[in-house]
């Protein structure tokens, strides 16, 4: 289409000239996830403990009832001056959104006077929740004190200020290693998680562990989709055999075979077992079908998705236990540690599994293996004329993909200790899709970026947006907002994010850069995209 | 070659008088960042048939792109009977009468010879003149007539050659755009198709028409545009062009 | 090398390897085996319900069969023609078709709010007094949904699909994926989680006839007839209308169209209205059918049809109505000879071999691979 060419194309495509260019793109990307990151999660803890249910010590107000009520001394001081950093830190990075969009100014300057802002923040605190928790000095806060805040806020308003305080004092260092600062943090914070909310834990840590298994099938289906260009429709598939033949192999249902005194049920052993299955069938799906065209090779997965749930429910060869599915999974346990039911060990597992993960996929990615997807997914017919095996290059992701959530699946059947068809509905394979939609497609960091904001919206913002619904509808008197289910919305979510991404930002959140190039430039443009790639 | 040039009246080609039928001015087309067109200015008469050569790449599919519409300058104008038509969408610029049969013909291979015929008149709504028209066009190509039922996709490659240049022609064009007529066609069928050219354009049909082929486009043209990356190069009627040093080297190869 | 590769892209594999056992030119033959083994396949499923259950339940499986498939054959009409137009698979359609229920439930209350209130008669009692009252009802109703489905139709392809016309293939279908998702979520929240009635309960009643002992309802020859007549309809307007003719050449190239002087966001804007109106026919006369719709039937179903345009071949019109009555006679038969429990599955099977072993269908042309 003419408006097309001239309207995106001319425009729109900056395509990264020089290495340097590009190393400053990454690098800015992953600074302004530590800044948006860290001031979210300010903003959080400020308001944390308005949207917090009370809990049985009455907690229920939050630093802005300090600032609120008439100053009582040193402790409002301190709050003051804590509001007044995170207010100095808002303001900064408006006005870097401001300043990139009207005149393509340097972004984030006074970086060094903001990490001294964010680091006042952090002193301060640390010195309010030392002086409330550990010596409760009433007088200094007034009647409000012992309320003023809870474990949780502070803690995330303390990461918050840490954050912010890491990306503006060390924007260099970051620069210069911007994967490695971004995996430590995520790595510190992501250990730290369990251990720095005190409130709920347990559903805290269960949702944590949610997002890990949500994030493990991004990076999964991010093989798939994004390394090697196929769109797979069905991967929730993937997720249910390895479910599945862990869920059995675990249980009395055929665990007894691989039951060895002492040692019940080697869940380590049957974690890579259901990896294998699954990567088995993804090799069987894959070898007849990935000779097809992209879109029809997405409906035969989505046919395959559909097929594997619907025998998992008709109990197929009376291996499957039909609707109810697979019960009495036995816990793993390490170390003589059983994991039972509480979920941080799983959680713990979970991260370091990813870790792992994310470092094989990573050197996959730079590998001959990973050049291979790239040409297979840029121009097929270039690919195999430069003699690549496209299909056994094609089979390779499909099969590691499947792997992927194949781990996930057995961890999520021992967690749960039970699994059932409704689990793997297409619903599951949907949520893995926008989670790496939402990230950047082909992009490593986006997948686990896109797994955390994902379940971020599923197991906080839907569940809460009712009782601020509710809080709204009762105190503005519109009644009907009160009986809100949002947890329906869940779908719409979904939906929304795959069209407002594909259509306003197609490269995802995280772009990996050659992706980006790729989805932007459409239509006729495509080989001279190619050209630049190569230029 | 030299009747067909002669019937309008001569002005001195460099000097045009002061409506040009199709006039280029200072066209930039851009893909991505690539320039594909720099300052491209040309114009064409009415009644003429006149050429654009150049190598591979040099812009001259563009340029007729930029003429239809298929891709939008990024500066310039574009003018047609002294009107802006760079802003219009492709259709519209279709239905005010530039008939542009595009490289590698791009029938419609699912239609019969007679439907993609009438896909060409397609935006007339003189049904009366239509039957004229088409008889018209099975004088020009009367292999046509017997292949009318056929489906295009299954004519070999001159029959289809001719169904484009008819198709372009159901239209009743002021200005006929010819993308390559010539291309993968057998050397018998390239005179035929160029006699007919010659024979459309002494019918009263403005030509603009590419061809790799230097020599045989300075032998049907009055005038020709020489395109090299993407600029004008040299300009001047076909007989200048002909005896030109630097083209007789670079495209004539002699 | 190079003709290694492309020999493998164009020719199915199944073709491939019997032209290794037999020679060449044999992908012809592939054709005119497909057909037979399919009916043949087909024609076993009912000799083994009529020899196991009685010739009876075969014969009411086999309207039962057809009745389903003039359903999905609507359905169906809609994929094939998008398909065609922009090689997009329109995966939120079978939601539209949903959604056309509920709109035809909406639109329904709110006539009968008005029939009550001016001559003091609701919508449903006019349809069940009689033919020619049903016949004034659905003269109403039809038009009225099937504008606003296709309108609809034409909105989602507006925002969700027009800017990425030229975009790589899979970004259109991953928006179609969310098209879907917030449809059917939408229904979801407006609607719950479970089966809601869509007032039209008896509106078609009785036996027509019987033969072989086998009862045929009206509301079995209303659905197969309508159904037959939309699409003869829709033919005819193909072929022989100016817009169905700037459909054709705007499906076999768009450039060529656009120079032809045809207004291809109109065109296409044209074939996403016709297409939902279409399944707006469908939602219809399935609510009549069974008048109860819920929120994620169009997932299903839309697989289903999905599966009858590819068997049908995908952007050929006759074939996704031919390709949808037999999945019905697929879809019943395969239920019933797995008792109800596989017949889903079977049919998603049917989708993936015919997809990876005859991608052009049972009339398809072959579609020239440019992903």
């Amino acid at each position: 289409m003419p408006e097309h060419v001239s309207g995106r194309l001319a425009g729109d495509v900056d395509l990264p000239t020089t290495a340097t260019e590009t190393r400053a793109q990454e690098s800015s990307s992953v600074f302004w996830l530590l800044v948006i990151g860290g001031l979210m999660m300010l903003v959080g803890g400020w308001l944390l403990p308005w949207f917090v249910e009370p809990t049985a010590n009455g907690i229920g107000a939050s630093p802005m009832d300090v600032v609120a009520s008439p100053p009582r001394g040193v402790g409002s001081l301190l709050v003051y001056l804590m509001g007044l950093s995170m207010l100095g830190l808002l303001a900064g990075a408006a006005y870097d959104a401001v300043s990139l969009r009207l005149r393509r100014g340097q972004p984030h300057r006074w970086a060094r006077q903001r990490a001294v802002l964010a680091a006042v923040g952090m002193v301060c605190t640390v010195t309010v929740w030392y002086l409330i928790a550990k010596r409760r000095e009433e007088p200094l806060f007034g009647e409000l004190s012992p309320l003023a805040l809870t474990d949780n806020a502070v803690w995330l308003t303390l990461t918050g200020f840490a954050l912010c305080c890491l990306a503006y004092g060390f924007r260099r260092p970051i620069a210069a290693r911007s994967g490695l600062t971004l995996a430590a943090v995520a790595l510190v914070v992501g250990a730290l998680v369990p251990l720095i909310f005190r409130q709920s834990i347990e559903f805290i840590s269960w949702a944590a562990g949610a997002a890990a298994i949500y994030t493990l099938l991004a990076l999964g289906l991010n093989v798939v989709v994004g390394f090697a260009g196929l769109l797979d429709l069905g991967y929730a598939a993937f997720f249910a055999i390895g479910a599945y033949t862990c869920g059995s192999l675990a249980s009395s249902r055929h665990g007894d075979v691989l039951h060895i005194p002492f040692w019940p049920y080697p869940f380590w052993i049957i974690l890579f077992l259901g990896a294998a299955v699954a990567a088995l069938f993804g090799a069987l799906l894959g070898a007849p079908t990935l000779r097809l065209r992209g879109d029809y090779l997405a409906i035969v997965t989505l046919g395959f998705g559909e097929i594997i749930p619907d025998a998992a429910n008709n109990n197929a060869f009376g291996q499957t236990g039909g609707p109810n599915g697979i019960t009495g999974i036995h816990h793993p346990s390490l170390f003589g540690h059983d994991f039972g039911i509480d979920p941080r060990p799983y959680y713990y597992a979970l991260l370091v599994l990813i870790a792992l993960i994310i470092v094989v996929l990573r050197n996959l990615e730079r590998s001959r293996i990973g050049r291979a997807w790239v040409a297979v997914r840029e121009d097929e017919v270039a690919a195999s004329a430069t003699g690549i095996n496209t299909v056994s290059t094609k089979l390779l992701a499909f099969a590691i993909g499947a792997a992927v959530s194949g781990f996930a699946g057995a961890f999520y059947g021992a967690e749960l200790g039970i699994v059932s068809p409704d689990d793997f509905q297409f619903a599951v394979s949907v949520t893995a899709l926008s989670t790496v939609v939402l990230g950047g497609i082909g992009s490593i960091t986006g997948a686990a970026v896109g797994g955390l904001l994902i379940s971020f919206i599923i197991f906080w913002i839907l569940p809460h947006a009712q009782e601020w619904s509710m809080t709204f509808g009762n105190t503005t008197g519109f009644t009907a907002l009160s009986s809100v289910d949002y947890s329906k919305y869940v779908y719409v979510a979904y939906g929304v994010i795959l069209v407002s991404i594909m259509l306003l930002r197609p490269a995802g959140l995280i772009p990996s850069r050659a992706r980006k190039v790729e989805l932007q430039a459409g239509g006729e443009s495509e080989p001279l995209a190619a050209v630049r790639g190569r230029a | 070659m030299t009747q067909t040039a002669a019937t309008p009246e001569p002005p001195a080609p460099e000097a045009p008088p002061a409506q040009p039928l199709l006039e280029l001015r200072d066209v930039d087309v851009l893909y991505g960042r690539v320039q594909a067109l720099r300052g491209v200015s040309l114009h064409v008469q009415s009644g003429e048939v006149v050429a654009l050569i150049g190598s591979n790449g040099a812009g001259k599919t563009t340029t007729l792109r930029a003429i239809s519409g298929l891709v939008r300058p990024a500066r310039g104008e574009v003018l047609l009977e002294g009107q802006p038509i760079h802003a219009l969408g492709a259709e519209v610029i279709a239905r005010r009468g530039v008939a542009h049969a595009p490289e590698g013909r791009r029938l419609f291979s699912r239609m019969t010879v007679r439907e993609n015929l009438e896909m060409g008149a397609f935006s007339r709504r003189d049904g009366s003149e239509l039957r004229a028209d088409y008889d018209r066009v099975y004088e020009l190509f009367p292999r046509l007539r017997e292949r009318s039922t056929q489906l295009a996709g299954s004519l070999s490659g001159g029959e289809q050659q001719m169904v484009a240049i008819g198709r372009a022609l159901m239209a009743r064009p002021r200005v006929l755009l010819l993308d390559e007529p010539s291309l993968g066609l057998a050397p018998i069928l390239v005179d035929a198709i160029f006699e007919v050219i010659r024979e459309i354009n002494a019918t009263g049909t403005t030509i603009l028409l590419i061809e790799q082929n230097a020599l045989l486009a300075l032998d049907v043209a009055r005038r020709a545009y020489v395109l090299e990356t993407g600029s004008i190069a040299l300009s001047g009627s076909a007989a200048e062009l002909q005896q030109s040093e630097a083209v007789q080297r670079a495209y004539l190869g002699m | 090398m190079e003709g290694q590769g492309e020999v493998r892209a164009v020719l199915p594999p199944l073709a491939r390897r019997r032209s290794l056992l037999r020679g060449g030119g044999l992908a012809e033959l592939g054709s005119r085996a497909f057909p037979t083994v399919l009916i043949g396949a087909l024609v076993l499923m009912i000799i083994d319900v009529a020899a196991r259950s009685g010739v009876s339940v075969a014969g009411s499986q086999l309207v039962n069969g057809i009745t389903k498939g003039a359903i999905f054959a609507l359905i169906a009409v809609g994929y094939t023609m998008v398909y065609g137009i922009i090689e997009l698979i329109n995966f939120a359609h079978g939601d539209v078709f949903t959604l056309s229920a509920v709109y035809g439930k909406e639109i329904g209350r709110g006539l009968s709010w008005i029939g009550m209130s001016l001559w003091g008669v609701s919508l449903g009692s006019l349809a069940t007094r009689g033919p020619l009252g049903l016949a004034a009802v659905l003269l109403v109703l039809f038009p009225l949904t099937m504008a606003a489905t296709g309108i609809t139709g034409v909105l989602i392809e507006r925002v969700a699909y027009r800017r990425l016309r030229d975009a790589p293939r899979l970004a259109p279908l991953i928006t179609a994926v969310g098209v879907s998702f917030i449809l059917e979520g939408s229904m979801l929240v407006t609607q719950g989680s479970s089966n809601v009635r869509t007032d039209k309960e008896g509106w078609i009643r009785g036996t027509a006839f019987t033969a072989g002992g086998v009862d045929v309802h009206w509301a079995d020859i209303f659905v197969v007839g309508m159904a037959l007549l939309m699409m003869f309809a829709l033919q005819a307007f193909i072929r022989s209308t100016r817009l169905g003719k700037a459909m054709r050449a705007t499906a076999q190239d768009r450039d060529a169209a656009l120079l032809s002087g045809v207004n291809i966001n109109r065109t296409i804007a044209a074939t996403f209205f016709i297409g939902s109106a279409l399944a707006a026919a469908g939602g219809l006369i399935y609510s009549i059918f069974f008048d109860s719709v819920v929120w994620n039937l169009g997932f299903g179903f839309g697989i289903i049809a999905f599966t009858a345009a590819v068997l049908g071949g995908i952007g050929n019109i006759v074939g996704a109505g031919l390709g949808g009555f037999l999945i019905g006679l697929i879809y019943v038969f395969g239920g019933q000879i797995t008792s109800g429990q596989w017949s889903n599955s079977i049919v998603f099977a049917m989708l993936i071999v015919v997809l990876t072993f005859r991608p052009v269908g049972l009339l398809g042309m072959r579609v020239p691979d440019r992903a």
